[in-house]
């Protein structure tokens, strides 16, 4: 049996969620800016003293600003696509978003140095973006697309069906990439396996920023979503019974989705379970109702991963190596998720 | 008239016959109006039909006087509110926030229910003998609570027209009599029922109109007494079947004749 808060209104629980994630969130943000590679005396740098000033503003921030980003984004997607499927076990990336991502950087690995190469180099640094994430996000982007239109019957997206699909397009994919890295010299496997795992990196706070308002159209439009969403867990007919549109909202919850994980995607690679344990976390906690459930995801997911990388940078310091930001949330994410699991028996 | 069904033809995909084939019938304010038939005759398409959920070939649905059609999908879920046969049992919403759900069809852009809601929805769990069940989730419950906390769904929306597809399925006696007290007084309040039913005795006993479906047309149809006659029901259900009047109350009692072979 879960644990509910005992207040009845949704509004209220939301607000509540919202007012305790909020502390936490600003706390795993505090700790992923105290701590790093290097030592850091943070009073030095909030009084504008070199380098900690640097190292604060120009290293931590962004990283941590980042890496709150892409964890409310992986989250918030989990979560509805997991309503959307009806299956609470639905990662991100089944939807075949992973498959195509890497698909995307294969060919661009590849292609470098060809003519098609030199134009996605132009094209990925006009956009402040290396050319293997601008593959990666029309390559996940693309993998969306086909999903949706293979994975519809009767005009609507099939759960089973689109599920199906991904997975399978996930295992033709990744057979794809091992036949491209058999070709690549060892550096380039490298590159891309790295990029792959999920790594967190330096970037300019612009760019940040235009991630971070292009991230609030699709979290907006599925929080918006919500209660259609709840009512999706009905079955498709007891949802259109109660006045929902249910290929739209398949629709528009299936491309906002897709979007913030492409967005993601663009910037970290595959940062794998944090669109799984999140939200399960969180529907733990405060129950199923999406209402609650979306804004929840959203501020505990950047905290998860705020903190992950925080453990990773601190971890590894002595090795002078940091392991890919994907490992680590995998390595905290999979125990997790089993004791989830078995807490809910 | 709550609902006004004309010539309604109905095929499923990749079916050779029609699952509905010139089906009328209408339900007025006021009247619980039952559907019986053997398997396959058509009742839960024709209910399906009736809610909008699938489309006709050809025919006519009204609601409220309107065509189906012309209602935006909000308008047609605050005029007919469906209770599906076999609701879905996995849910983490407890009870109370299922009843919520039928509030759906009069909630603004951001969902948020009001306490007026909140009310309304603890009436409807009330109404559907299902109150004590509120704070329990519904993947807890077993099939009668479970058919019953969904009653509670589909009165809180406050459709004037509710149709039930096999509402009894899973309910205890006691529990039947109950679902049919709720939709008794509903009915005295001015709402109209259109109720799928498979036990005969209990559709006569229930309703104030019977319409009898076979091969999805309307085999016959009115008052119980007159639709519930052995010949009839026997060549509808091709089986030999006995019916009695109740000498205590009058209504008639419907059994298929069992027999057993003497050893």
């Amino acid at each position: 049996m879960t644990k509910r808060l005992a207040v009845k209104s949704v509004a209220a629980r939301a607000a509540l969620a919202v007012a305790l994630l909020l502390p936490v969130l600003a706390a795993a943000m505090a700790v992923g800016l105290a701590v790093g590679a290097g030592d850091l005396s943070l009073a030095a740098a909030l009084h504008g003293l070199e380098p900690d000033a640097t190292v604060l503003y120009k290293l931590r921030l962004p990283r941590v600003l980042l890496a709150a980003e892409v964890g409310a984004a992986l989250s918030v997607a989990g979560v509805a696509l997991q309503a959307l499927l009806r299956n609470p076990l639905a990662d991100p990336f089944v939807f075949g978003l992973s498959g195509g991502a890497a698909v995307g950087t294969a060919i661009v690995v590849i292609a470098s140095g060809t003519a098609l190469g030199t134009a996605a180099f132009s094209a990925a640094s006009f956009l402040g973006l290396l050319p293997a994430q601008l593959a990666a996000v029309a390559g996940a982007m693309a993998a969306a697309l086909l999903v949706y239109t293979l994975g519809r019957a009767r005009g609507q997206l099939d759960p089973t069906r689109a599920l199906l699909v991904g997975v399978v397009f996930n295992s033709f994919a990744s057979a794809l990439v091992l036949a491209v890295e058999a070709i690549l010299r060892p550096e380039q496997t490298q590159a891309v396996l790295l990029w792959l795992s999920g790594t967190l990196g330096y970037e300019a706070m612009p760019l940040l920023a235009g991630a971070g308002l292009a991230l609030l159209i699709p979290i907006v439009i599925l929080i918006a979503l919500a209660g259609q969403l709840n009512l999706l867990a009905l079955g498709d007919e007891g949802a259109a019974a109660l006045g929902v549109d249910v290929s739209r909202t398949r629709l528009l919850a299936f491309f906002a989705a897709s979007a913030a994980v492409g967005i993601a995607v663009a910037f970290t690679g595959l940062v794998g379970f944090v669109g799984l344990v999140v939200p399960h976390a969180v529907r733990l906690v405060l129950g199923p109702d999406h209402r609650v459930v979306l804004p929840a995801a959203a501020l505990g997911g950047a905290a998860f991963l705020v903190l992950a990388d925080a453990l990773a940078r601190v971890l590894f310091r002595q090795l002078g190596a940091e392991p890919p930001v994907g490992a680590v949330t995998a390595v905290i994410g999979a125990p997790l998720f089993v004791m989830l699991l078995r807490s809910r028996q | 008239m709550l609902l006004e069904v004309l010539n309604l033809h109905y095929r499923h995909p990749k079916a050779s016959k029609e699952a509905v084939a010139g089906a009328s019938l209408d339900v007025r304010a006021g009247e619980v109006v039952g559907v019986i038939g053997p398997n396959a005759a058509g009742k839960s398409t024709l209910a399906r039909l009736c809610c909008g959920l699938i489309q006709a070939s050809a025919g006519e649905v009204k609601l409220g006087g309107e065509p189906l059609q012309k209602l935006s999908r909000r308008e047609r879920a605050r005029r007919v509110a469906f209770l599906p046969q076999d609701p879905p049992s996995d849910l983490a919403f407890t009870a109370r926030e299922v009843a919520l759900m039928g509030r759906a069809p009069h909630l603004g852009l951001w969902a948020l229910e009001s306490a007026s809601d909140l009310a309304r929805a603890d009436a409807a769990l009330a109404e559907a003998s299902a109150l004590e069940l509120a704070d329990r989730p519904v993947s807890q419950l077993s099939g009668g609570e479970r058919q019953r906390v969904f009653l509670a769904r589909a009165f809180a929306q406050d459709a004037a027209l509710l149709v039930l597809d096999e509402p009894t399925d899973g309910l205890d006696l006691a529990h039947q009599v109950l679902l049919v007290d709720a939709l008794r007084s509903r009915a005295r309040k001015g709402g109209g029922s259109l109720v799928v039913l498979h036990d005969l005795a209990l559709a006569g006993a229930a309703c104030d109109r019977l319409i009898l479906l076979d091969a999805g047309a309307v085999r016959a149809e009115g008052i119980p007494a007159h639709v519930l006659q052995a010949g009839l029901l026997e060549k509808t259900y091709g089986t030999q079947i006995d019916v009695v009047q109740d000498p205590m109350t009058g209504l008639s009692l419907v059994a298929p004749r069992i027999t057993r072979e003497r050893e």
